[in-house]
């Protein structure tokens, strides 16, 4: 379950743990159950229009709801925790909350990514379109896609860890202000989007589909959760691994020092024998 | 590199004294990070992205969407512009060729506010009557193909030419009691 990574003097060799394995068969399970919920259990969309009597509705492409929707939610999460960590590298400047920033981004990105192919492919069959330039929604989430993209760009730019850290901070607290835009879209800007307006906050959903969605949450939030511990712990044995490396080559300093003052002694040593006639340099 | 606890004869290079032996400390890093050239790329071409997306969502007014209503008002400003309309198509689909493609026609609606559409091309595969689309298109002086099969037209002298529709679903999920904005008996666009 577990990602073995490089060794470093002092640290584990592995991301796993027995509360970590075990957050990952819960995930495992809560995926699964998800799973049956969504494409099984619950009924399609489908409703009878009071004024015409047919059926409409969006029928089995409600389905993909259950894991869009979720995933959106814990993509404001994962960049809400970036941004919270990012704070405390500009506050405390402190590894621990760089790997932490750098951990929820990244995982951020990778929900990000599923939200839009996620919300494509419901959308090519409910709206008729698998992209619509000018969408509020859509243009704010991938703006916030974009961004976050950026941030993990920006941390390559360098080797500079610190330099990387206040910098890679900064662009998340200025990226993170997307989110109350993508959130807040659909009922400030009604007339540029083809998204719905709030169903939880209205009240427009009920039994088994409420609690599928609901689950879909959780089971989101563990997945984010299983995640974000193990990019955590990778990062953090790159930093152990850096902090290694940067002792290993101090330390190799001081041989190259060592060996040289040796030498040095040695060469004079062998250039006062030669003198004196005892024999060849070197011999 | 040689291990701290090497004794000197170990050292590669031959003679300690001799001249291939090259003790001149390493470089130290340099004082500026060094710079990755593809990750400084990489940033330019997301900052590119983010200003073309904005440019792409910001500056383009067609990208609204006006309700039947406010497109009605503004015909004569909309002129030959293309533009997008919201509306709940009304009961009574016609079917039909209009310049030589297949189309459907019918009325759009919005409140007590109609307006006669010929759409040319595929409509939209949950395309029905009382589910609300966007439809892109222009303004066409002259009564709409197939007036006479159509119930409850507009038919004021004008009507839509669109080519691009999409749905726009409401956010109710309930089996029962789902409730649907009222068209052609409400006050919306008054």
């Amino acid at each position: 379950m577990g990602t073995t990574t490089g060794t470093a003097a002092g640290t584990r060799d592995t991301t796993g743990s027995p509360r970590s394995r075990l957050l990952g068969v819960v995930t495992l399970l809560a995926v699964a159950v998800l799973g049956v919920l969504a494409f099984v259990l619950t009924d399609p969309d489908v409703r009878i229009h009071p004024t015409t009597g047919e059926e409409f509705g969006q029928f089995d492409a409600v389905r993909m709801l259950y894991v869009h929707v979720p995933l959106a939610v814990m993509t404001y999460l994962a960049y809400g925790i970036c941004a919270v960590a990012s704070v405390g590298v500009l506050v405390k400047r402190t590894p621990w909350w760089d790997v932490t920033a750098h951990a929820a981004a990244e995982v951020g990105t990778v929900f990000c990514g599923l939200v839009l192919v996620t919300g494509s492919i419901w959308g090519r069959p409910v709206w008729n379109t698998w992209w619509e330039w000018g969408d509020v929604r859509l243009m704010t989430t991938l703006v916030l896609f974009l961004m976050f993209t950026g941030y993990l760009a920006l941390r390559r730019t360098t080797d500079d860890p610190r330099r990387q850290a206040r910098r890679a901070a900064v662009v998340a607290l200025v990226a993170v202000l997307d989110i109350p835009l993508v959130n807040r879209s659909v009922e400030w800007w009604e007339n540029r989007t083809l998204h719905q307006r709030s169903t939880i906050g209205e009240l427009k959903i009920e039994d088994l589909t409420l609690f599928t969605l609901f689950f879909g949450f959780v089971t989101a939030g563990l997945v984010l959760a299983w995640l974000l511990l193990h990019r955590f712990r990778v990062g953090w044995l790159e930093q152990a691994a850096l902090d290694h490396g940067v002792a290993a080559a101090i330390a190799e300093r001081h041989a190259e020092t060592d060996d040289a003052e040796v030498l040095r002694s040695v060469g004079e040593r062998a250039a006062g024998e030669g003198t004196s006639g005892d024999g060849e340099p070197g011999s | 590199m040689p291990d701290p606890g090497d004794g000197p004869e170990e050292v590669p290079g031959g003679s300690p004294t001799g001249p291939s032996l090259d003790l001149t400390p390493s470089p130290s890093r340099p004082e500026r990070a060094r710079r990755r050239p593809v990750a400084v790329v990489a940033v330019v071409a997301v900052l590119v992205a983010v200003v073309a997306v904005l440019l792409r969502t910001l500056g383009d007014a067609s990208l609204f969407f006006y309700e039947v209503s406010e497109a009605v008002e503004r015909r004569t400003e909309l002129a030959d512009a293309r533009f997008r309309v919201v509306g709940t198509p009304q009961p009574g689909l016609v079917e039909l060729d209009v310049d030589g493609e297949p189309a459907v026609v019918f009325t759009l609606c919005a409140g007590h506010v109609l307006a006669d559409v010929a759409h040319v091309g595929d409509p939209a595969e949950l395309f029905q009557p009382g589910v609300p689309v966007v439809l892109q298109g222009v303004w066409v002086a002259g009564p709409v193909p197939g007036l006479a099969d159509l119930d409850g037209s507009s038919d004021d002298g004008w009507h839509l030419r669109t080519d691009h529709m999409v749905v726009k679903h409401d956010n109710d999920y309930r089996g029962e009691g789902a409730e649907l904005e009222p068209c052609g008996t409400g006050v919306a666009g008054e």
